[in-house]
């Protein structure tokens, strides 16, 4: 999942972007208004996290911009002020939620990872698919119940690809959810990638649980259980 | 629209004065003359027609004299050599009396007509009006009224007539006209000018009130007056009304600041000083990192608090009404983006009203209370609105968990949060009990009839 973190204070943006990628989430950052409305609506993101107060040009601009060109991707707004006439502007402008600094870490993965659980059409943090389960909060993939230890490459492949269930993912489209924009692309990798996970899921090769579809990408492909 | 160009033509021009009294000073200076000149012009005017017209009135008077004297004996007009009139026969006395025939030629003189010229004579010879009209003209040139009058007399079916002409000198009525100008201009120039001196002694007391206001505000500047304390007149009380609100909303509001920075300061000391006197304590690492976090959550929700209180006006000074239904709409449809999952229903009931107040309160008011209600609901939050004269009632309530009587207090008390496993400041509700109150208002908690918590809020009504 790849997320743009729009803040105009250097030291917030590290901490953001840090932490965020330290949870296995791919994370871009621009500390200025104008810039943001050009990544936001240039490429592809999962999920964008906006300051409210922005130089160049306010977040609740950058986010209307966005959207008006059809960008669907779920927005949560930094607010510092904090009082009522604030949220309710940045939600009407656009956003999906809202939260007010100074805020713990765990409280914006939290709302980050209910965004994202809720722009996929989950309501549960853990989707589980068989055998197989993903714990979008913990970050953690179980077999039969036991966790398998994936790596954080691993781990974002597999969560894309869970979270888009049935639909067939092209590698460019992978490729552009994991890595940065200015990431070296090599889809080779990306081969590598699942050919491990389907070792590390599937040992006995009885599931199949990532379906390759020939010159179009990858499918994962079991159903979804209740 | 003719104040337009006007204002264009002064408006580069720096010697019309910035004080109102010197400007309508200014403009009396230039406009009275323009008056008093077209009234001493009709005056004087009025004046000159009444003098000719008895000027007129003495010669008729003259002819009938000489009328009365004359005689027709065998077909010639005859006239006594003195005239009743003394100035007939006085040379020089400046009345004259001429009598000419048909043709022009003169019959008789009066004495005093000795010097008349003979080219004038000539000349007046020549006027001869048709029977039954007279004649009466100012011959500027040489200083004389003429007054021609034509004479028929008709004896034996014979007719005789004559032209008798009165010469009288204008140089009495002249001096009496330069008299009466000289006198008409001296007083005129005299209304001028006391017309200027009253009109300064009424613009002074007149505009005396807005000079003691322009004192008293700078009595005020100089810290020397808290308020504008003087009797003004109506159209000026109104301004200072409005002035001395201003001036102490801006004080209560200085006020305020002043206390919340202090209050401020003084609340970030405490944790600040555990954080310090931490750093002298052996702890280990995930000890003092956890200390740290406490105070610091503790630090913040200090700061959120007494930022939502400075910003709430606490007096409100002229505010209009601010509609309910507007508001709760614009705070249901941001909250239900992000409460989506929940699929909330939502229920409004009579929320068409006013509130006397300042949105941005209103906004902190119930986006704080809605937003509790949708945290905590299950899936159904009701809000309803009943006006009673000057108040209105707001009822927000959920169907999720009760909460007991002890905790209602609880819930109030700044930072103060029932349930810790959800986000949010702890502060939503003390913000609103202290808005509440500074519209003299009322906040109440119970139990509603849908399972959760029902908060009644209570605040003046206001006009749409």
């Amino acid at each position: 999942m790849k997320i743009l973190v729009v803040e105009d204070d250097p030291d917030l943006r590290r901490q953001l972007v840090s932490g965020l990628s330290g949870r296995a989430y791919t994370v871009e950052d621009c500390g200025d208004g104008n810039e943001a409305l050009y990544q936001g609506s240039e490429f592809e993101y999962d999920l964008a996290i906006v300051d409210i107060g922005l130089p160049g040009m306010s977040g609740l601009d950058v986010i209307r911009g966005w959207r008006k060109t059809q960008r669907q991707f779920p927005i949560l707004i930094l607010t510092a002020r904090g009082d009522w006439q604030d949220k309710v502007e940045g939600l009407e402008a656009g956003a999906d939620d809202y939260l007010v600094k100074p805020f713990h870490m765990e409280e914006l993965n939290a709302r980050v990872n209910a965004l994202l659980r809720r722009a996929a059409g989950h309501a549960s943090p853990q989707m589980t698919f068989g055998p197989i389960t993903l714990d979008t909060v913990a970050r953690a993939v179980f077999v039969n119940g036991s966790e398998i230890k994936l790596t954080s490459y691993e781990y974002r492949t597999l969560e894309y690809l869970m979270v888009h269930a049935g639909k067939t993912i092209s590698k460019a489209e992978l490729t552009e959810h994991l890595y940065h924009q200015d990431y070296d692309r090599d889809s080779n990798v990306l081969e590598v990638f699942v050919r491990r996970l389907r070792q590390k899921l599937d040992p006995d090769q009885t599931l199949h649980p990532i379906m390759t579809v020939r010159g179009l990408g990858y499918r994962f492909a079991l159903e979804a259980s209740e | 629209m003719l104040w337009k160009p006007l204002n264009k033509l002064f408006s580069g021009i720096k010697w019309v004065p910035g004080s109102l009294q010197t400007r309508l000073l200014w403009a009396s200076i230039v406009l009275l003359p323009v008056l008093i000149i077209f009234a001493g012009a009709a005056l004087q005017n009025a004046y000159e027609s009444s003098l000719f017209a008895s000027e007129r009135s003495q010669a008729q008077l003259q002819t009938y004299g000489i009328l009365g004297s004359a005689d027709l004996v065998d077909g010639e007009l005859v006239l006594p050599r003195r005239l009743q009139e003394p100035r007939f026969s006085q040379v020089q006395s400046g009345l004259s009396g001429l009598v000419f025939d048909a043709q022009g030629l003169l019959r008789w003189q009066s004495e005093s007509s000795a010097l008349l010229d003979e080219q004038f004579i000539m000349q007046v010879s020549t006027f001869q009006p048709e029977p039954g009209s007279s004649r009466f003209q100012h011959l500027k040139d040489q200083g004389f009224y003429l007054y021609v009058y034509p004479l028929v007399w008709e004896i034996e079916e014979k007719e005789f007539r004559y032209t008798i002409a009165i010469v009288s000198s204008d140089a009495t009525a002249m001096e009496e006209l330069l008299a009466f100008q000289r006198q008409l201009w001296g007083w005129l120039l005299a209304v001028y000018l006391l017309a200027l001196l009253l009109q300064f002694l009424i613009l002074r007391w007149g505009l005396k009130p807005l000079d003691d206001l322009a004192d008293d505000l700078s009595m005020i500047e100089q810290g020397e007056a808290e308020k504008l304390e003087g009797v003004y007149p109506y159209e000026v009380e109104r301004i200072t009304k409005n002035l001395n609100r201003l001036i102490e909303s801006e004080r209560s509001q200085r006020e305020r600041y002043r206390n919340t920075l202090g209050d401020l300061a003084h609340s970030l000391k405490t944790p600040l000083a555990v954080i310090r006197g931490a750093g002298e304590e052996k702890h280990s690492l995930a000890s003092y990192k956890r200390l740290v976090d406490e105070q610091s959550d503790r630090m913040t929700q200090i700061v959120q608090y007494q930022l939502n209180r400075a910003v709430k006006s606490k007096e409100q000074v002229m505010t209009g009404a601010t509609s309910l239904l507007l508001s709760v709409d614009r705070i249901v449809n941001a909250l239900s983006r992000v409460y989506a999952v929940k699929e909330i229903d939502v229920e409004r009931e009579g929320l068409n009203h006013f509130f006397a107040g300042d949105e941005r309160d209103l906004m902190e008011m119930l986006g704080n209370l809605i937003e509790n209600a949708f945290k905590y609901c299950d899936h159904q939050v009701r809000l309803s609105a009943t006006q009673e004269q000057q108040w209105l009632e707001i009822v927000i309530e959920n169907d999720g968990q009760a909460i007991s009587t002890e905790e209602h207090q609880v819930v109030i008390e700044r930072g103060a949060r029932l349930d810790t496993s959800r986000p949010g400041q702890g502060i939503g509700l003390a913000v609103v009990t202290d808005i509440v109150s500074s519209y003299n208002g009322g906040i109440e908690i119970s139990q509603s009839e849908l399972g959760g918590a029902q908060i009644r809020l209570r605040l003046p009504a206001g006009e749409e």
